[in-house]
């Protein structure tokens, strides 16, 4: 059953068109990933689906109700941008999101939540005084508080330190285990290939990419080859059939073209040098999303 | 509902627990009030210090008079008749001749009022006793502030009682005749003969208080305009900051613009109320304590609270909308100055209304909705009795108008909130009132 149901949605501000007819299914309980570049029209996707804004044309279903003005009950957004009253203390501006969101039992919910993103010791302390990542936990606190059936995060991982977000994706995961739809854009590509059901790219407003991680890597085949050698990336430079190389230093990524024998590489590269790792494997949503975004393809694109 | 309520509960906290709050509490009447008791004070008190002055008379004739009232003032007038003490200044006057180069006499005597050595000086024409279009009549008063300088005043009565005199005596009138020649009374102003409700009494006309004609519309009026000071207009810089620090987001996706509006609207009423009520309090518990409690206008006191409210709603939708459109504190600045129009205009027509309470600038401009709540109460707060129509139907246009306010000021609050970077030109404004 899909939770969220948009259908040839468009959105335009003034010449430009944010979201060009775009159609996408969220089932339930599910964790979705909304990836593209800056301004592909991820947030005005998500604005839309929390009523934010209105779509110019299509129409979009939210657990099967059509688009009104009506607020959405049961959900919980974190916007990209994060807004906070500054002069609150910690406890207080919990307990007003918590009522704003018709939610119950909250004192013992604020006390609960603050204990497990380690922000217990702020409850009387006001906003103003935390770090960046504690204001994002707590924006996130506030977001879930409510135990929403559908949670919104827009970027929920940026600005946090390694620790931090492990323990944000372990409280979302936790939450989808009690039932929750989830919906994050991120421009984590490992986070999304881990944690993500669905995969939904946009990208200059149209949808590229959508479905689960192996059904998009199927889509672009067998292509990539992680190689370690001994000479490094040095090593491929005049070899036949390398159509691009992604050097991480120790390990490059490597494009093979069209109708190329893996094995043809292989064979040469074993002239040049004593090769460590040699991966035959499907293209990295990371590499994928550089295939479509990359400034070469906007070119063409505009071209 | 519940969210405005909820929204509401956040914006009356974050402004009543503020120390801010405390002092403006404190401070805003004490300013407001500084100004009105510091007129009573200078008009209260007169100078002490003796004052120069020099008369060139022209006519001749004015010298010896003049020099007899100045003993009389300087020996007796200026001196408390009970304490005997020095209460006003002795003027001390020289009297010199006109010379030929009078332009040149003019200028000496100017740079000695410059210099402080002087006063002012004092030209009297040659043909003051009989004035008439050919002849030279003048009475003129050189000082640095002629205008406001009141000491005029004692020279002009001295020199046109003494005219009054020549004039009076040329007629060979009979001195003990004329004794009351010039005598003029004063009109006393009184209030109307009412009737005692209750007992069915006829009360007196009492003598109309200069204290309680000006001072209760003045009194009312300042309060309603700290009211609206202190709770409209911040939310134009409320919600600018709610939109350039991103919280109107967040708080969007779970109540719509109107709730939002209307929660900060309904938590700057609930400031004002909270305001308003300890001040009348406090006035109500002063007043009977020093004894004026008529001057406690209990009558229009619903007025007074109905008419507060309308007019936050109205300015504070208006603010709102406004702020919701403002990208930083130029915007802000800049949005400030139309959005309080409404607020400003009535406080600089105040005084000819009170003056005129029944004026058709005073009717007009009470029915203009925008203008009513302040101009209105003035009107109810005189002792002038307004039409009862007129109340009920500016409280008409007011609801109305406030009606109009909120429904435009939340079509483009909804607009603008998050909106960056757009610039709030008018067209853009109509755009969000009328186009989104």
């Amino acid at each position: 059953m899909n939770i969220i149901e948009l259908s040839s949605v468009t959105k335009t501000f003034g010449l430009v068109v944010a979201v060009d007819n775009l159609s996408l299914e969220v089932p339930k309980g599910s964790i979705y990933g909304f990836i593209g570049p800056n301004g592909s029209g991820k947030t005005t996707t998500i604005r839309m689906i929390m009523k934010i804004m209105y779509p110019d044309g299509g129409s979009l279903r939210i657990n099967g109700r059509e688009h009104d003005s009506h607020r959405l009950k049961n959900v919980g957004y974190l916007p990209e941008e994060r807004g906070l009253y500054k002069k609150m203390k910690i406890g207080e501006l919990l307990q007003f999101h918590g009522e704003l969101n018709d939610g119950k039992d909250l004192k013992s919910k604020i006390d609960s939540w603050l204990a497990r993103l380690d922000l217990a010791d702020y409850k009387e302390k006001k906003v103003e005084t935390l770090s960046k990542g504690m204001k994002q936990k707590l924006q996130f606190i506030a977001t879930i508080l409510h135990e929403p059936e559908i949670i919104i995060l827009d970027e929920p991982f940026s600005g946090l330190d390694p620790v931090n977000a492990e323990i944000m994706k372990d409280v979302i995961l936790d939450l989808q285990k009690k039932g929750a739809t989830i919906i994050f854009s991120t421009h984590d590509m490992a986070m999304a290939e881990n944690m993500c059901d669905y995969i939904f790219m946009i990208y200059q407003g149209k949808k590229v990419l959508d479905g689960t991680l192996s059904h998009i890597q199927d889509q672009y085949g067998s292509d990539t080859l992680r190689i370690q050698s001994d000479m490094g990336a040095g090593a491929l430079e005049g070899v036949a059939g390398i159509e691009k190389v992604n050097d991480f230093g120790k390990l490059q990524e490597v494009r093979v073209a069209s109708g190329i024998d893996p094995q043809k590489i292989l064979a040469d590269l074993l002239k040049k040098t004593r090769i460590t790792r040699f991966e035959i494997t499907k293209p990295s949503l990371n590499d994928i999303f550089i295939r479509i975004a990359s400034p070469e393809k906007k070119e063409d694109n505009h071209g | 509902m519940d969210k405005i309520l909820t929204l509401f509960k956040r914006e009356y906290r974050a402004a009543v627990r503020t120390k801010s709050f405390l002092i403006s509490l404190i401070l805003v009447p004490i300013m407001m009030g500084g100004g009105f008791l510091a007129v009573i004070i200078m008009e209260n008190k007169q100078e002490t210090e003796d004052k120069n002055f020099v008369v060139i008379d022209h006519s001749g004739m004015m010298i010896e008079p003049l020099k007899k009232a100045l003993e009389i003032r300087n020996q007796k007038d200026i001196y408390d008749p009970e304490t005997g003490e020095k209460a006003m200044s002795a003027y001390h006057v020289e009297f010199i001749e006109p010379v030929a180069d009078i332009m040149e006499q003019q200028r000496a005597l100017s740079e000695r009022v410059k210099n402080a050595e002087l006063h002012a000086f004092i030209e009297i024409g040659p043909d003051i006793l009989h004035p008439s279009e050919e002849s030279e009549s003048y009475l003129r008063y050189y000082s640095e502030h002629s205008f406001g300088d009141d000491i005029r005043y004692w020279f002009r009565n001295i020199i046109n009682d003494q005219l009054r005199m020549l004039r009076v005596s040329e007629l060979n009138l009979d001195a003990a005749q004329t004794a009351d020649l010039f005598r003029y009374l004063n009109v006393e102003g009184m209030g109307l003969v009412t009737v005692d409700k209750k007992t069915g009494e006829q009360q007196a006309a009492e003598e109309s208080n200069e204290l309680q004609s000006f001072l209760v519309p003045y009194v009312i009026t300042l309060l309603m305009f700290m009211l609206v000071m202190m709770s409209a207009i911040p939310l134009l810089s409320a919600v600018m900051e709610e939109k350039t620090e991103k919280i109107a987001e967040v708080l969007l996706g779970t109540i719509t613009p109107f709730q939002f509006m209307m929660g900060k609207v309904m938590g700057g009423i609930g400031v004002s109320l909270t305001t308003a009520a300890i001040y009348v309090a406090a006035g109500i518990f002063t007043l009977n304590q020093l004894g004026y409690e008529s001057l406690i206008p209990y009558e229009i006191l619903p007025w007074f609270f109905i008419y507060t409210i309308f007019f936050i709603i109205m300015v504070g939708s208006g603010m709102s909308a406004l702020g919701a459109t403002a990208n930083d504190n130029k915007d802000a600045q800049s949005l400030t100055f139309p959005g309080i129009i409404p607020v400003i205009l009535p406080m600089f027509i105040m005084v000819p209304i009170i003056q005129d309470p029944s004026g058709t600038l005073a009717t007009t401009m009470s029915l203009i909705p925008p203008f009513t709540p302040t101009i209105m109460m003035i009107r109810l707060a005189t002792e002038v009795t307004v039409p009862t129509w007129q109340p009920i139907v500016g409280l008409m246009g007011v609801i109305l108008f406030t009606l109009f306010s909120v429904w435009i000021g939340a079509r483009v609050f909804r607009t603008a909130i998050l909106l960056q970077g757009q610039k709030p030109t008018i067209a853009n404004l109509f755009k969000y009132a009328f186009k989104s």
